[in-house]
C-alpha cells in the first residue's frame, strides 16, 4: 500500500484539482447571483479545445490561454443571454450548451485538424512548470507544492482573491445581494442583470482556464469529451462548498484526491473500470453527507412548457 | 406642492389601469391613497417610483418635471418606497440592509463598521431604534419595517411611499408606526400611504384620495370625511349585509388536541398545545396577525405537515400524521391561503385545476371520466361566474379573483363535512367576495363545519360563530360571535388577555 | 363542444419549426466555414436519411431506441424530475437483456420476453435508485443521474471485459452472440428495421393516452407542474417519484433491450454510448416539451440528422459531426424558445409591459 499513498500522490492531486477548482469557483460565482450553471462541463470542454487550437495557431501558450478564455467567455455570454435575458430555464440552457460544446469541438477538431477522436502534435509545448524558489528546496513540501503549472497556482490564488472580493468588498456584497433577493436588489436600483452577466462571464473565463489546464497542463492534446464529467463534479464541489471559495476549495481537493488516486490505482491489479469509477462513486457518497437545498428552487420547472 | 402628478394615464392593451389621475403632495404631508383591489393604486405608485412609465401624463417634483425610467431615477429625485412585501436581504445585517446601494468604503472594501455607525446616527436622528449588527432574519416584522423606512431615509428620500404598511403588523406595532409617520412628517418628510384600512387612514392622514376603476372619485381632508363616506367613494354603492341564521351546532367534526410543533433550532414552538373543535353547522374563525402559526396550523390539519405531539380527528377518524389524501378521504375540503403556491398549477388547464383533490369522484378504475368532468366544471364556472376563455385555458391566464372563485367552487362542490377556508377572499373584488361568503354561509346551513382563517377582521366578524385568536402559536383567547368586537380581537391579537379590558 | 384551438396548435408547431430552420442555418454556416457546398451537403443529408427505402428504414431503426428512451425522459420531466440518466439506464437494460437472452433456457419467445422484462427491470431499478436517493436523502437528482451514467458505463465495460466476455471471439469487449431464435423479427427483409419500432410507436401512443386519460397520468403532470399543488390535493410525491423514475428507467431499459435483441444481438461495450442515443433522447424530449408524440417525431428528426450526417460524410468532405452542431443549435433555440420570446417582446413593446 505504501506505493499507492506516497507524497507524489499529493503532488498529482494539486495538478488534477486545478481544473476542478477553477470550474467550481466559476460555478460558485454563478450560484452567488442565483444562477445554477449546469454548463460548466461544456464550457470546460470548449476551453480545452480552444486552448489547443490557440496553441496550434499562435505557437504560444499564453496567447493560447487568452484565446481559450475569450472563446469560453463567448459561450458563457450565450448562456447568459438565453438564461438571463430571455429568461429560459437555466438548466435546460445549460444542458443545451453542453451538447453544443460536444458537437462543436468534435466538428472543429475535424474541420481544423482533419482528425477524429483526438489531436496531438509533438511540436506543441504545454504550460510550463514553475518551481517556487525557497519552497522547492524544502523536502517533501517542495516536492508537493512546487513544480506545477501557473494555472495550479492561479487556482489557489483565486480562492483567496474571491474570498476577499465576495465577503469584504462592496462589489462582492452587492453580488451576494443580487443572488439573495433579486427583486429587492432591483428595487434599490442595482443593475441585477449586469451582476449576473458579470458572474456568468467570469465563470466562463474560469472554465476556459480549467479547460486549458486539462489540455495544456496535464497533457498536451485534445480528445473528444476529455472533460469526462469533471464539469459536473465541479458543480457538486460548488454545492458542497456552499458556494464559498474556501469551502469549494476543500471539496474540490477531496475530489481531486480521488481523481489522483484513481489514476494511481490503474497501475495496480484492480481493473481500471473500478478505479475509474472512484471519483464518481466518491462524489455520490459525499453528497449523502452534505445536503444542498438551493437547487430545489431552480429545478422546479423543467417540463419545458 | 412638493409633488404633482398631472393627468396620469396608464393603459395595458385594452385595460386602463389609471385614467387621467391628478395627485399632489405637500412637504410634511401624509396623503393616503385608498381604493379597492384593482382600483389602480399600485399602478399609480409604480409609475411614481419609476417601475412603470405612464402612457400619458406628467410628474413634477418641486416644480420640475421628471420622467423616471427606473427606480434609481426616482430614488435620485428623493422618492422612496416601502413595499408591502419587504425588500430585505434576510441573511444580511440590519446595517447592511440599510446602506446597500450607498455603502461606505475603505478603498475597495465595504467598511461595515462605518456602516453601523452611520445607521446608528440615522436611527437616533429619526427616533427609530435598531441594532445595526443584528441579522434581519432574526428581527420581528415591526423592526423589519423600521429597517425599510431607515433604508429609504438613508437614500435621501423626501417622499416615502408606504404600500399597505400595516398588513403584517400587530395592533401595537401599527400604533407605533402611525406615530412614527406623524413624527417624521413633522421633520419634513412627506408620506403617501396606500391602504384599505379606513380607520388607520382616518387616524394618520392629512388628506385622502380615493380611487375607483382607475379614476379619482374624490380627494378630501381627514376632518371633512368619515369612514362611511370613504367606503361609499371606494365601492360606489351601499354594501348589503348578509344575515346569518341562528343554528344549533351539531357533533364535533374537527377535533384538534394538544397539537405542538417545535420551531427551528430549538426556538419557541410554532404551535403551542393547540386544542379546539369545529362542530357541524358552525363557522369557527381564526384571527391573528399573520405569522403567528396560522399557516402551520392549516398545514397540520390538512395533512401537509406532521405534528410533533397531539392528535387531529376528522369526523371521528384519527388522521394524525396521515397524508393529505387520507384527510381528504375523511371529509376535508381546503381553500388554501395561497392560491398560486398551494391551490393551483398555473401552467395547467382550468379543468386540470378543477379536479385536484377530488379525483375519486371524477374517475373510475384509474381512468378520468372526461365527459363528466367537463360537464361539472362548466356548471361551476357558470355558478361562480368564473371568467375564462374556455375549459382549456391555462391557469395563468385567469385573473387572481377568477382563479380564487374556481378554487372555491372546486372545494365547495363535493359537500364534504369539513371545509378549511383560508383567506378565502384575498385579492378578489366585492362581487366575488359576496359570492364566496354566500357559499360559505350556505354550507354552514347545510350542516357543514367550517374553519375560517383570515387576516381581515371584518370577514372574521361577519361570518364566524366563534372566534379563536392565535398569538405566537397559542390560542390567546376564544370569543363568541356576540361578545366579539374588533377592539377585543385586536387586543388578543397583540398578546393581551382580553379579559382585563372588561 | 370539441373546438381545436388552431392558433395555439399553429404556435406549438411554429416554434420547433423555426428552431429547425435556425438549426439548419447554423449548420449551413458551419458547412460554409469548412469550405463545403451547403446545397450539396444538405441534399446528401436528405439522401442519407430518407433518400431510399433502405435509408428511411435505417433512420427509423436508429430512431427506435431514441424514441423509447425519449418517452422515458418525457415521463420523468413531466413529473418534474430532471432524469439525465437515460444512458446508464439503457446500458443496464441492454446488459440485463443480453444476460437473460443468453442464459434463460427455452424457446425464442421466452428468451425475448424474459430479456424484455430483465431489461426494463434493470433500467427501472437503476433509475429508481436515483429517485430513492432524492426522496430519502434529498440528493440532487440531476447530478446523481449524471454520475450514475459514468458508473453504469464503467460497470458494463467491466462485465463485458471480464466475466461475460465472449470466450472464442475476436477479443473485443462484448458478450457472446445470443441465439438467433431470440432475435427480434425484421419488418422488411434485407432492411435493418425490426419489430422494436412497432413497440416504440405503440408505447408512444400509450404514454400519450396515459397522460391524458388516467388518474396517475394526471397526478404525474400536476406533480411536475406544481409539486405543492399536487401535495395539497393528496398526491404522494415520494411514491409517485419512485413510480415515475421506475417507469422512466424501464422505458430506457427497453430501448437498450431492443438494441441487443434487434440490432447487435449481443452487448458490446460502448454500443449505446458511442451513438449517443440517450442524449439524443433527452434532446428529443426538450425539443417536444416533454410531449410523448412530439418527442417521438423529434426522435425521428434527430435520427434522420444523424443518418443524414453519415451520408454527408460518405459523399462529401464535410464531417459527420455537422449533425451534432445542427442538433445542438436546434436544442439551444428551442430551449430559449426564441420565437416565443421574440413575439412576446414585440407585444410587450406595443402595450408596454405586462401587468401582473
Amino acid at each position: 500500500m505504501e506505493a499507492i499513498l506516497d507524497w507524489s500522490l499529493l503532488s498529482s492531486m494539486f495538478r488534477v484539482v486545478a481544473p476542478l477548482l477553477l470550474a467550481a469557483l466559476g460555478g460558485a460565482l454563478c450560484a452567488r447571483v442565483g444562477i445554477f450553471n449546469v454548463a460548466l462541463e461544456g464550457m470546460m470542454l470548449t476551453g480545452a479545445f480552444s486552448a489547443i487550437l490557440g496553441n496550434y495557431w499562435f505557437g504560444n501558450v499564453w496567447l493560447a490561454l487568452l484565446f481559450a478564455c475569450l472563446c469560453v467567455a463567448a459561450v458563457s455570454l450565450l448562456f447568459g443571454y438565453l438564461s438571463i435575458h430571455l429568461q429560459a430555464n437555466a438548466i435546460v440552457v445549460g444542458v443545451a450548451i453542453n451538447f453544443l460544446a460536444t458537437g462543436l469541438t468534435a466538428f472543429c477538431l475535424f474541420a481544423v485538424f482533419n482528425v477524429k477522436g483526438q489531436f496531438y502534435d509533438k511540436s506543441m509545448t504545454g504550460l510550463p512548470k514553475w518551481n517556487i524558489p525557497l519552497i522547492q528546496d524544502i523536502p517533501v513540501v517542495g516536492q508537493i507544492i512546487s513544480g506545477h503549472t501557473p494555472l495550479v497556482y492561479a487556482a489557489f490564488l483565486l480562492v483567496g482573491v474571491l474570498q476577499y472580493v465576495l465577503f469584504k468588498t462592496v462589489l462582492g456584497f452587492r453580488l451576494n445581494a443580487v443572488g439573495e433577493n433579486p427583486a429587492a436588489a432591483k428595487s434599490l436600483g442595482l443593475r441585477v442583470r449586469r451582476y449576473q452577466y458579470g458572474a456568468v462571464i467570469a465563470s466562463g473565463v474560469l472554465c476556459g482556464l480549467a479547460g486549458a489546464q486539462l489540455s495544456l497542463g496535464q497533457v498536451t492534446l485534445f480528445a473528444e469529451n476529455m472533460t469526462a464529467g469533471r464539469g459536473f463534479i465541479a458543480l457538486v464541489a460548488t454545492m458542497l462548498g456552499q458556494s464559498n471559495p474556501l469551502g469549494v476549495m476543500g471539496s474540490s481537493m477531496l475530489f481531486g484526491l480521488m481523481d489522483a488516486l484513481s489514476n494511481r490505482l490503474q497501475g495496480f491489479s484492480v481493473p481500471t473500470h473500478f478505479t475509474m469509477m472512484l471519483p464518481y462513486v466518491m462524489t455520490i457518497i459525499v453528497m449523502l453527507f452534505f445536503k444542498d437545498k438551493s437547487y430545489l428552487r431552480q429545478s422546479g420547472r423543467i417540463a419545458g412548457k | 406642492m412638493l409633488l404633482q402628478m398631472k393627468g396620469i394615464t396608464k393603459r395595458y392593451g385594452s385595460l386602463t389601469a389609471n385614467d387621467a389621475i391628478n395627485f399632489t403632495l405637500a412637504e410634511g404631508e401624509v396623503h393616503a391613497l385608498i381604493g379597492e383591489n384593482g382600483a389602480g393604486k399600485s399602478t399609480l405608485m409604480r409609475i411614481l417610483y419609476g417601475e412603470e412609465q405612464p402612457t400619458e401624463g406628467h410628474v413634477f417634483i418641486a416644480g420640475q418635471e421628471h420622467a423616471f425610467s427606473s427606480p434609481s431615477d426616482a430614488i435620485r429625485a428623493g422618492i422612496g418606497m416601502v413595499h408591502q412585501h419587504f425588500m430585505l436581504f434576510p441573511s444580511f445585517t440590519v446595517a447592511e440592509n440599510i446602506v446597500i446601494g450607498r455603502e461606505p468604503r475603505a478603498g475597495m472594501s465595504f467598511d461595515r463598521k462605518a456602516a453601523a455607525e452611520q445607521v446608528k446616527a440615522l436611527s437616533e436622528k429619526y427616533g427609530m431604534p435598531v441594532d445595526p449588527w443584528e441579522k434581519v432574519a432574526d428581527c420581528p416584522v415591526g423592526i423589519q419595517q423600521r429597517i425599510e423606512i431607515l433604508k429609504v431615509l438613508n437614500q435621501g428620500a423626501k417622499i416615502i411611499i408606504m404600500d399597505e404598511p400595516s398588513g403584517a403588523l400587530t395592533p401595537l406595532e401599527v400604533e407605533w408606526l402611525l406615530k412614527a409617520i406623524k413624527r417624521l412628517a413633522k421633520q419634513g418628510i412627506s408620506f403617501i400611504l396606500i391602504s384599505h384600512k379606513l380607520h388607520e387612514v382616518m387616524d394618520s392622514s392629512d388628506r385622502i384620495t380615493v380611487l375607483r376603476d382607475g379614476r379619482v372619485t374624490g380627494t378630501v381632508t381627514a376632518e371633512e370625511t368619515d369612514a362611511v363616506k370613504l367606503s361609499q367613494l371606494m365601492v360606489g354603492r351601499e354594501l348589503v349585509l348578509t344575515e346569518k341564521k341562528r343554528l344549533e351546532p351539531g357533533k364535533n367534526i374537527l377535533e384538534v388536541r394538544d397539537v405542538t410543533l417545535s420551531g427551528s433550532k430549538g426556538g419557541k414552538p410554532v404551535l403551542d398545545r393547540i386544542g379546539f373543535t369545529v362542530r357541524a353547522g358552525e363557522i369557527v374563525g381564526i384571527a391573528g396577525v399573520s405569522g403567528n402559526g396560522q399557516s402551520e396550523l392549516l398545514q397540520v390539519i390538512s395533512g401537509l405537515r406532521n405534528t410533533d405531539t397531539g392528535q387531529v380527528l376528522l369526523d371521528g377518524q384519527d388522521v394524525t400524521g396521515k397524508t393529505p389524501g387520507t384527510f381528504r378521504d375523511a371529509g376535508l375540503a381546503h381553500i388554501p391561503e395561497d392560491r398560486y403556491m398551494w391551490g393551483s398549477a398555473k401552467e395547467e388547464t382550468v379543468t386540470d385545476n378543477a379536479i385536484m383533490g377530488h379525483l375519486r369522484s371524477f374517475s373510475r378504475n384509474g381512468l378520468l371520466r372526461k365527459g363528466q368532468i367537463k360537464e361539472t366544471v362548466a356548471q361551476w364556472i357558470d355558478a361562480y361566474k368564473v371568467k375564462t376563455g374556455s375549459l382549456d385555458t391555462r391557469g395563468k391566464h385567469l385573473s387572481g379573483g377568477n382563479m380564487q372563485k374556481l378554487i372555491v367552487a372546486r372545494e365547495m362542490a363535493h359537500g364534504t363535512p369539513f371545509v378549511i377556508a383560508a383567506e378565502p377572499t384575498r385579492g378578489v373584488d366585492i362581487g366575488a367576495m359576496e359570492t364566496i361568503h354566500d357559499a360559505l354561509l350556505k354550507r354552514r346551513e347545510e350542516n357543514g363545519a367550517i374553519l375560517l382563517v383570515s387576516s381581515e377582521l371584518t370577514e372574521i366578524l361577519k361570518l364566524s360563530d366563534r372566534i379563536l385568536v392565535l398569538f405566537e402559536g397559542r390560542i390567546a383567547g376564544e370569543l363568541s360571535a356576540e361578545e366579539a368586537t374588533e377592539e377585543r380581537i385586536s387586543i388578543l391579537m397583540a398578546g393581551g388577555t382580553g379579559v382585563e379590558t372588561n | 363542444m370539441k373546438r381545436i384551438n388552431w392558433t395555439a396548435s399553429a404556435q406549438a408547431l411554429l416554434n420547433p419549426l423555426i428552431a429547425v430552420l435556425l438549426g439548419l442555418l447554423v449548420g449551413a454556416i458551419a458547412i460554409w466555414a469548412v469550405g463545403g457546398s451547403v446545397i450539396t451537403t444538405y441534399v446528401e443529408m436528405w439522401n442519407g436519411a430518407f433518400g431510399s427505402f433502405y435509408f428511411t428504414t435505417s433512420t427509423l431503426t436508429r430512431a427506435t431506441p431514441i424514441i423509447l428512451a425519449a418517452l422515458g425522459v418525457s415521463l420523468a420531466f413531466r413529473a418534474g424530475f430532471f432524469n439525465l440518466g437515460a444512458e446508464g439506464q439503457m446500458i443496464f437494460g441492454a446488459l440485463a437483456a443480453a444476460i437473460a437472452a443468453l442464459y434463460v433456457p427455452g424457446p425464442g419467445i421466452v428468451k425475448i420476453i424474459s430479456a424484455m422484462i430483465a431489461g426494463m427491470l434493470a433500467g427501472g431499478l437503476w433509475s429508481a435508485l436515483a429517485g430513492w436517493l432524492d426522496t430519502r436523502f434529498r440528493m440532487n437528482l440531476l447530478i446523481t443521474t449524471l454520475l450514475l451514467n459514468y458508473i453504469a458505463v464503467l460497470f458494463a465495460g467491466y462485465m463485458v471485459s471480464f466475466p461475460l466476455k465472449e470466450k472464442a471471439g475476436s477479443g473485443g469487449a462484448q458478450t457472446a452472440m445470443i441465439d438467433n431464435s431470440a432475435w427480434l423479427p425484421k419488418l422488411f427483409s434485407g432492411m435493418t428495421l425490426h419489430a422494436g419500432f412497432i413497440i416504440a410507436a405503440l408505447a408512444t401512443i400509450l404514454l400519450a393516452l396515459f397522460f391524458r386519460y388516467t388518474t396517475k397520468g394526471y397526478e404525474i403532470r400536476m406533480l411536475g407542474s406544481n409539486p405543492l399543488f399536487a401535495a395539497f390535493g393528496g398526491v404522494r410525491r415520494g411514491k409517485l417519484m419512485l413510480l415515475s423514475m421506475m417507469l422512466s428507467g424501464a422505458l430506457a431499459g427497453l430501448a437498450g433491450t431492443f438494441e441487443v435483441l434487434g440490432t447487435q444481438y449481443r452487448y458490446i461495450d460502448n454500443m449505446l454510448s458511442a451513438p449517443g442515443y440517450a442524449w439524443s433522447a433527452i434532446m428529443a424530449t426538450l425539443l417536444a416539451s416533454s410531449n410523448p408524440i412530439g418527442a417521438a417525431f423529434a426522435a425521428v428528426l434527430l435520427a434522420a440528422l444523424q443518418t443524414g450526417g453519415m451520408g454527408v460524410e460518405r459523399n462529401t468532405e464535410v464531417p459527420l459531426e455537422i449533425s451534432s452542431v445542427i442538433q445542438a443549435s436546434l436544442i439551444l433555440f428551442v430551449s430559449a424558445r426564441i420565437t416565443i420570446s421574440l413575439i412576446k417582446r414585440k407585444k410587450a413593446r406595443a402595450v408596454d409591459g405586462s401587468h401582473s
